[in-house]
Formats: structure tokens, sequence, C-alpha cells
């Protein structure tokens, strides 16, 4: 309210008018958050219904009790809305940001993640496992307690506790005490849920790869570190991001942090082998393989060489982060590589061995390995990381705009967090798939991978060059058409010297959507805005038109079918991808790296600013000597090609296709992706296609299959709402939002002294 | 002070030219020389066409009658500039500002002057993905030049922040950098001054003095400020509805009733009273009056 009073000025007459006014606009606010609540309500609530009564559903979600719950949200939205201007302050407070995320982290684990895959304790969700585990007999009693068998509420409480003791310790603020114990707590109860979860495990002894309780124990973990920052920084306030001081800190310590927390987890409670039947963690591995000939070699590694190698990794590079010492950093990265490669041979070994017996089935080398494994290859890329980061950081410190230092190391002075996070996705993308169900296997090879690709090369055309294409699927198409023509499963057959493998078929894919690209340019290039999106978008539609009707040559809509899987025949390198989806995966990252790192330094050269300009001002483009024909011509032929090698992995990953696989449609998700992400930001496009696909997917557990596209469809405008310049803004884009007349930082200051005017 | 530095040899010839607008006639038949080394200021009050000369000159607007000869740089042979591309006329030797000032504010100002510098080198994108030698080369050359630009406008100090985020003047020189780094024979600008304070303006004058005397580029100048034109021109050249109704020394047009009646808005006879009158100050002012618009 006193937001509202402090506005008005002047006279009787007009402060109460004003006042009026204020009154107005308040129950405008309360009314729009009333009808969030009733909405929310809506969604979240039954969508059943009946011919005969419509209003089934309606009544179900809205004339019941529940809706109680709804207005009270509503009423919280409406307040946090209202006191905004005061929360303010107590955000950037040390410790604030960091406590509310590690708690929300945790209420998503506790409502919406898994925590087992099985189905014999209720659903798998917490809410369900939760009575079931506190409540069966044969699991651990110390992890029955954490359930709750003494009290239901119990693991909500163990979160209201620490939020409460570091939320008190952030209000007290010379009280470090409580800091310390509700993070230390915090710590703590992460553990222990770990260990519930996993006794819960070992009792169900089914196959796992439920994220919940390591997201609970991140949460906590996060929790615990803001804690730890509160009793450290007395109350001073913290101006920066959280995770930026402690990396101006010592950097490369956040990594050791998270490379220490998965690597333990890995070792000591994940399962190494057998996940299916016998769950074993690295130590029952050791002893099963004991004896069956495994190589000695193999056999000391997972008796005792395991631990060795990474707590050696460890504490390398835990002290080259702490003393920020170049050569133990280097030290620490060379063996954190070392330890990968000999894990990753011995995983091999000892998979290879049991599949040779048949073992549970398995078919071959990394069947049948559990996530411990993996876990622990993931650490020691991350280890590795923090050492390489420690041992460059000094060369890659630059002062600002000093003379003589590139544009784009200043642009990228921005984000020092960038590399730490690389070294995370990374490590994430090598190892991380391993460990996920066939189902999220498959799906990030056929949809999240794909349209990755798809974003990053529609980047080049929208975001950076500023051409709106809504047909960008058509040249997804021609890419899959030539696989299928070259490997000969069209009607039309390649002469017999042309016949290729898929692989094969890349360079001549590229070729030819470089040429379609431009084919579709240069007609093209004299439209601007709403009219190239149209004519685009009629592009695409010919393209599948023409392949729908086009019987004779490309099998009209039946499509193409049995393209061969891509191959490799190299000297001594014979590789062939078969029905194992992780096999994709790589071939596809191998794909989305290459891009990546060619996109990467064309955005920051020549062209890339070429992109820019005429994006920003095509007639100053012009007159500063750009040929903006040339310029546009190839954002469209690069973009083009991109969108041809993802058609080529499709192809040959899919092995069959018809025309109905690139309609409009496709192409306007593409567009809505890369807007999503951040138009003109090559992670930002990326970020949002992994998102976006991996959203409904996602979905498909959490929220009535019916409801999928409505709560997507709330994401999206949330974000167009609170986030406009999209999920990773690019650079160049941000300041476009700011504009032109954002210019009070630099009035100020004068021009210096002894500057050759 | 305006001692033609002029060869003689000439940049543009315009001849004849008309350029029209459906019924509004923005240049009639003007004429027109520009010699290599000079510093032509092109002045009348709004609408009377000056920007329109302009985008004729450099090919972002086609004139319907007339001829346009153009050699940017020494030895160049003339060539005709009607009916070519902005940017292939950008090539020949001419860069240019504009009035309503046009950088790409979502680059460093760094970047903005690397854009002009980088339409004269050579690398493609294959050569930039692949980072190959030359490519780099061509990166550190540029980036180079860029700042010595910038060093020049005195924007040095400024480089890695974002064009949107500069003080108006400030852009204002940043475009001169940018216009500079295509290395150009002739430059054109447009209203550099509008906008900017007493100081800014007086280091402009230093500026473009600078780039004509140092860097032996011949300046086409168009500014209402007129304290301004007359100290750096050499030469000017007045138009008023699209006509040229003058040309001369800053002393004789100063003195030209025509122009003067042109600024006050009345008839030459009235004027060429005023001119007998009036002190050259007094003519200062008023011709100042048209200033700020943009
Ligand atoms: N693109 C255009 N379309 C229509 N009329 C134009 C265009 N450009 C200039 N004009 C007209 O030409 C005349 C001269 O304008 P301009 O060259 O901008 O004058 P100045 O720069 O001297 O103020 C004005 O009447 C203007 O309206
Ligand atoms: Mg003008």
């Amino acid at each position: 309210m006193s937001t509202y009073t402090d506005v008005t000025k002047g006279g009787g007459q007009s402060r109460r008018s004003d006042a009026a006014e204020a009154r107005i606009a308040l129950a405008k606010r309360f009314a729009g958050c009333m009808f969030l609540a009733f909405v929310l309500a809506l969604m979240i609530g039954t969508q059943e219904g009946t011919q005969d009564d419509f209003g089934y559903a309606f009544r179900k979600s809205v004339f019941a009790p529940r809706i109680g719950i709804f207005a009270l949200i509503g009423v919280a939205v409406f307040l946090a809305v209202t006191f905004w201007p005061r929360i303010v302050p107590y955000l950037s407070r040390a410790g604030v940001r960091p406590l509310a995320a590690g708690a929300l982290t945790v209420v998503v684990s506790f409502t919406l993640l898994n925590w087992t895959d099985s189905t014999d304790l209720n659903n798998g969700k917490f809410g369900g496992l939760r009575p079931a585990a506190a409540q069966t007999g044969g699991i651990d009693p110390v992890a029955r307690l954490f359930f709750g068998s003494a009290f239901s509420l119990t693991p909500w409480l163990l979160l209201l506790i620490v939020v409460a003791l570091v939320a008190a310790a952030i209000r007290f603020e010379d009280s470090s005490t409580l800091g310390y114990v509700g993070g230390g707590l915090a710590i703590v109860f992460g553990i222990w849920a770990q260990y519930a979860q996993s006794a819960v495990r070992s009792f169900l002894d089914y196959p796992d790869h439920s994220t919940g309780a390591g997201v609970a124990l991140l949460g906590f973990v996060t929790i615990g570190v803001s804690g730890i920052v509160v009793a450290r920084s007395h109350g001073k306030a913290d101006s920066g991001g959280f995770f930026q001081r402690v990396y101006d800190w010592r950097p490369g310590m956040p990594l050791v942090a998270l490379g220490a927390v998965v690597g333990l987890v890995g070792l000591f409670s994940a399962a190494w082998f057998s996940p299916t039947d016998r769950n074993a963690g690295i130590g029952l591995t050791s002893t099963m393989f004991h004896g069956t000939g495994l190589s000695g070699f193999s056999a000391a590694y997972l008796a005792w060489l395991a631990y060795v190698l990474f707590f050696a990794t460890l504490i390398l590079a835990g002290a080259a982060s702490y003393l920020r010492h170049h050569l133990l950093g280097w030290v620490a990265a060379g063996l954190g590589v070392v330890s990968l490669l000999v894990t990753l041979y011995v995983m091999h070994d000892f998979s290879g061995l049991a599949a040779q017996s048949k073992f549970d089935g398995a078919t071959g080398a990394w069947d049948n390995l559990g996530t411990g494994g993996w876990m622990l290859c993931g650490a020691l890329t991350v280890l590795a990381g923090a050492g390489y980061l420690v041992a460059r950081h000094e060369q890659v410190e630059v002062p600002d705009a000093a003379p003589g230092v590139s544009s784009d190391a200043a642009l990228a002075a921005g984000s020092k967090l960038g590399p730490a996070l690389l070294v995370v996705i990374i490590a994430s993308a090598l190892f991380f798939p391993p460990t996920a169900t066939q189902f999220w296997q498959t799906v990030l090879v056929t949809e999240i991978g794909i349209y990755v690709l798809l974003a990053i090369g529609l980047n080049v055309v929208v975001g950076w060059a500023g051409l709106l294409d809504l047909g960008f699927i058509a040249f997804y198409a021609i890419g899959s058409y030539t696989t299928a023509y070259l490997t000969g499963r069209l009607p039309v057959k390649p002469p017999s010297f042309l016949e290729l493998t898929p692989l094969a078929a890349i360079p001549f894919a590229i070729v030819i959507c470089l040429v379609a690209g431009v084919l579709l340019g240069a007609p093209t290039l004299r439209l601007r805005g709403d009219y190239l999106a149209i004519v685009t978008l009629g592009f695409g539609e010919i393209i599948r038109v023409v392949a729908n009707n086009s019987t004779p040559v490309t099998n009209g809509s039946r499509g193409a079918f049995n393209i061969p899987p891509p191959e490799i025949h190299i000297g001594p390198l014979d590789i062939k991808w078969g029905d194992n989806v992780l096999g994709y995966w790589y071939l596809l990252l191998v794909f989305v790296v290459i891009v990546v790192l060619l996109f990467n330094r064309l955005e920051h050269s020549r062209l890339g600013r070429a992109w820019a300009a005429i994006r920003e001002d095509e007639v100053a483009a012009q007159a500063t000597g750009i040929n903006t024909v040339r310029v546009k011509l190839l954002a469209f032929a690069i973009g083009a090609s991109t969108s041809g090698v993802a058609g080529v992995y499709f192809a040959s990953q899919i092995g069959s296709f018809t025309p109905e696989n690139f309609i409009l449609n496709n192409s306007i998700l593409v567009v809505a992706y890369v807007v999503f992400g951040g138009m003109g930001s090559l992670p930002g496009a990326m970020a949002g296609a992994a998102v976006l696909t991996w959203l409904p997917e996602f979905l498909r557990d959490q929220v009535p299959a019916e409801d999928r596209q409505m709560w997507i469809g709330a994401v999206i405008l949330l974000m167009m709402i609170f986030r406009p310049a999209g999920l990773i803004p690019a650079r160049r884009r941000r300041a476009e939002l700011g504009g032109l007349d954002k210019k009070d930082s630099s009035e100020t200051t004068a021009v210096p002294a002894g500057e050759g005017m | 002070m305006s001692t033609p530095a002029s060869t003689g040899e000439v940049v543009y010839d315009v001849r004849n030219v008309t350029l029209r607008f459906g019924g509004v006639v923005s240049l009639n038949d003007v004429n027109l020389q520009m010699f290599r080394g000079e510093i032509l200021a092109v002045i009348g009050p709004n609408g009377a066409g000056k920007t329109s000369l302009f985008n004729s000159l450099t090919g972002v607007y086609t004139p319907q009658e007339g001829t346009i000869m153009l050699a940017a740089r020494a030895g160049d042979v003339p060539v005709s500039a009607i009916g070519k591309k902005t940017h292939v006329i950008n090539h020949l030797g001419v860069a240019r500002t504009f009035q309503n000032i046009r950088l790409f504010p979502a680059l460093t100002a760094l970047e903005n002057v690397k854009v002009g510098v980088e339409t004269r080198m050579k690398s493609g994108p294959i050569a930039s993905m692949l980072g190959l030698p030359r490519q780099r080369r061509e990166e550190r050359e540029s980036t180079e030049r860029a700042f010595e630009l910038l060093r020049s406008v005195g924007l040095a100090a400024r480089a890695n922040e974002l064009a949107s985020s500069l003080a108006y003047g400030e852009q204002r020189r940043l475009e001169i950098a940018r216009a500079l780094g295509t290395d150009p024979g002739v430059i054109l600008l447009d209203e550099p001054a509008a906008g900017t304070n007493p100081a800014e303006k007086r280091e402009l004058a230093a500026l473009i003095q600078q780039i004509n005397a140092e860097r032996g580029v011949s300046v086409l100048l168009i500014e209402h400020d007129m304290k301004l034109v007359m100290s750096v021109a050499h030469r000017l050249v007045v138009l008023n509805f699209g006509q040229k109704i003058a040309e001369g020394s800053p002393e004789q047009i100063q003195k030209d009733p025509a122009v003067v009646a042109a600024y006050l808005g009345t008839t030459t006879e009235e004027a060429s009273e005023l001119v007998g009158t009036a002190s050259v100050t007094k003519i200062d002012t008023d011709l100042d009056l048209t200033e700020g618009d943009v």
C-alpha cells in the first residue's frame, strides 16, 4: 500500500483521485492474481468429461475444497508482487539466492521426481514412496526414520528446520553460529536422504535410474553452502552472484566440490555392475569377478586402484584450486584424464568378460553396467576440468578495455563462469546418457539432439542475420532425401559409383543444401520481415508437397525406408551403428561439437559481425561496404547445410521417413526453440531446443497426456513475459531491448584527456 | 584558415542531376564539382535536398536525370556513380555518416569500426570457421586498425562499450571512425555536429581538419552550424528547394544576397539590403536558426 500513497502529490482534490486510482490498480491486480489461481486450478484439475456432461471437469476442479489452496496461491502471488520492492533488498543479501534455489530443488525432488523406478512401493514418487517405505519392516531403520516412521511429515520438517535456521541466520546478521548449524544440518540431511534412498533401492533390488534422492542431496547441499556463506559473510551484503563469488575466490573450487559429491556417490553408493539382478556396488563387483579370469589390472582397479585414483585426483584438484597453483593444476588435469581412461578401460574389460559368458543376458561390453562407473567418469572429468581451469586461469584473465584486447575477449569477460559450466556440460553430455533409461536415451537421440542441431542452424539465419525463415525444415528434408537417394533407397537410383554409406552422404547433403539455400535466398532477399517469412514458409511447403507427389522419384507419401545405419571403415577404424541407441548419441555429439566449434568461431569473425550489422541496420551496413546480398546468402546457405547434416543423421538413424516428417509445424517448432532459448545466442538456441524437446517428454509422467500442450504453453508464456530475450540471451541482442536511449552510464564520463582530438 | 588544399583533380563531378519523388523535386538540375583534397560544405535550409544529394552520391537514390562521375582516390579513372550499389560505391572509396546516427547499436564501439575495416579484407567463412592463419592475421590487423581509428576520434577508452551506450557526441564520432575504417578517398559527413555541445563542436572541427590534412581525405560536409562550417570549409555550396543557389568561398557566401534570402525567407532584393547593413555576426546567428533538426 505504502508504495502507492508515496506517489500522490499535490492538493486535496487530486490526492483523493490518485489514491482512488491506486486502489483501483490494486483491485485489478488482486483480480488478476485470483484469476490466475482459478486458471491454475483448472490446469491442475481433472480433465475428464463426458459427452452429456461437459461441465464435469470444471465443477470437479473449481467447486471443491481444493479451490481454497489455489486461492491461497493467488493471494500469495498478489502479496509477493505488491511487496516486491520491499523484498528486493533481502534478495541481495548473502546466501538468500542459494537458500531459495536449494529449498526449491528439494521441493522439486519431494514432489516431481522419481525416487525409484520400481512400483513395488507405490508409484516411485516421493509422496507415494514415503509412507510405504516408512512402514516396510525390511528397510534399514535409519532410512525409515528419514521417511518418517515417527512422524509422517518428517522429511518436510527437516527441510523446514534447515531453511528456518539459515533464514534466521540471514535475518540476525551477526549470528554465524546459526549459519554453520543450519548449513551443517542441511548437508547431513542431504546425505541422509541419499542413504535412505539407497536403502530402499537395496531393499527393492530393482534397477534404478531415479534422480530424486540425488537432486534432494544437491538441494540440501546448496542450502548447506548458503548457510556457510551466511556465516562467513558476517552480514556484508552480497551484490554479485553467489557462485561468481566462490569462483572469484578460488576458480575451480565449485567444480572440485561437484566432482567430490558425484565421485563419492559413484564409488560408495551406486551400482557398478548388473544393475538389474545384483545391483552390485564396486566392492561386490570386485568379489564377483574374483577368479573369473579378469585381468590382474582390472581386478586391482576394482579392489583398490579406483579409490586411489579418485582420491588422488580429488586431493590434487582441490589443492590446485585452493592454492591456485598452475603446475598442480596441470598435474591434476593429467591425472584426471589418465584415471578416466583407466576407468573406461576397466569398465569395458569386466563388462566384456561378463558378456562373453552371457551373464544377465548381456550381449556385449558396456551392457549391464550400473551408474557407478559412469558417475566416477563424470566426476573425474569434472575434476580434470577444474585442474585445467586453474592451470589456465591467469592466462585467460584480461583487463577490461585495455588497448589491443579483442572485443570478443571483453564480451566474454562478463561470463567467467562459462568455462566451469562448459566442463559440467561436457561431463554430463559424455557420461550422463549411459545412466539414463532406454526411454530417455531414445528421446535424447531422436528428439533433443536433432532439434539442437537444427536450432543451431536456424540460429544462423534468424538469430545472427535476422532473417525470419519459416521453411527451415525443407533443408532437413533435402538432407534426408539426399541420404535416401545416395544409399539407393529411392525409386531413382544413383549411378553405382555414387552409392554411398550415410556418413559419406554428408558432404553431398551439405553441398546440395548450400545450393538450395542460395536458390531460396536469391529471389527472396529483397523481402524483409513478414514477407520473407511467408515466402520461406511457402518454400518449405513446396519441398514437402513435391516430395509427397513425385512418387516416381521420391516414393511419394510412402517415403523412404530401409536406409542403412551409419558406418565408418577407415583403416583400422571399423564402426557400424546398430540397435544401440547410445552409439547414435555419441555420433550426434560429434556432429554438434564440430558445428558448435565452427560456428562459435564464425560468430566472432568478420562474417559474424557483418551479419550483426545487416541485422541491426541494413542501410548503414551497405554504406559501410558490406555486400548485403552475399552476406545474406551465406547465412541462408550455412544455416541450410547444418539442417542438411541433421537430415542425413535423422534418415540413417531412424531408417525410414515420409514427407509427413517435414511438415510446417516442425519449422515453426525450431523457430520457437530458437526464440525461447535466445535469438542470436548459440548456447541459447541449443538450450531452447533441449529444454523444449525435453519438457513434453518430462511432462508425460507428471501431468495427464491431454494437458501436456497446455503446460508447455504456460511455460513459454511465462518465459516470454519474464525473460523476453530468451533463456540465455545473446550479448549482442540484449542491448537491442534496451534501445539506443540507454546511455545514462556514459553521459557523465568525459573524453579522456590527451587523446588525439 | 580557408586555403583550399585542392589539387584541381575532380573527385565528384555532378552534372544536371535531377531527383524526384513523385511530385517532389528533391534535386533540381544540380551541377557541382568537388576537388580532391578540399573540404566542401553543403548548406541550405531543411528540406533543401542536402541529404538527397548525399544519397544520390552514394547510390542510395538513383537520380532520374544527369550524371555523377566519381574518382574517389588519386589516380582513379572516373566512373559513373549512378546505378551502382551503395556497397560498390563504398568500395570505390566513398564513406559516409548519417544525419540520424546509424550505428550498429548491439555491437561494441570497436566492433562497429571493425565492420568497416573488415569490408576491405578477404578471408571467407571457411577460413573463419577453421581459424586459418590468414584469417587470424586479418583479425589481428583489423583490431589494431580499429583501435587506431578509435584513438584518433578519442574513443579508445570506450572501445568495448556497446555503441548504444555511448553519449550522443561519441556516437557521432564513432560513425566517423567506422567510415574511416573503410579507408575512403572521400568522406561524406551529414550534420556531424547536430545535437553536440560547443566543446564537442570545436573538437569536431579539429577532427575534420585532421582527417582532411593528415589522412588526405576529401570531405563533403553538410552542417547547419555556421561557425563550424565557416571555420573548416574551403568552399561552400548552397542548396535551396533542390537547386544550387550559390557556390564560393565562405566569405563570398556570407555576403551572397541569395543565400541570406534563402535563410531568412525574404526576397533577394530585401536580403541584399540586409547584407549591406547587418554585420557578419548577425548573419551568423540568423543562419544558425535552422540548427537542431534531426
Ligand atoms: N525517400 C524519399 N521519399 C520521398 N521524399 C523524399 C525522400 N527523401 C527526401 N525526400 C524529399 O526531398 C526533399 C529534400 O529532403 P532532404 O534531402 O532530406 O533535405 P535536407 O537534408 O536538405 O534537409 C524533402 O522535401 C523530402 O521530403
Ligand atoms: Mg538532411
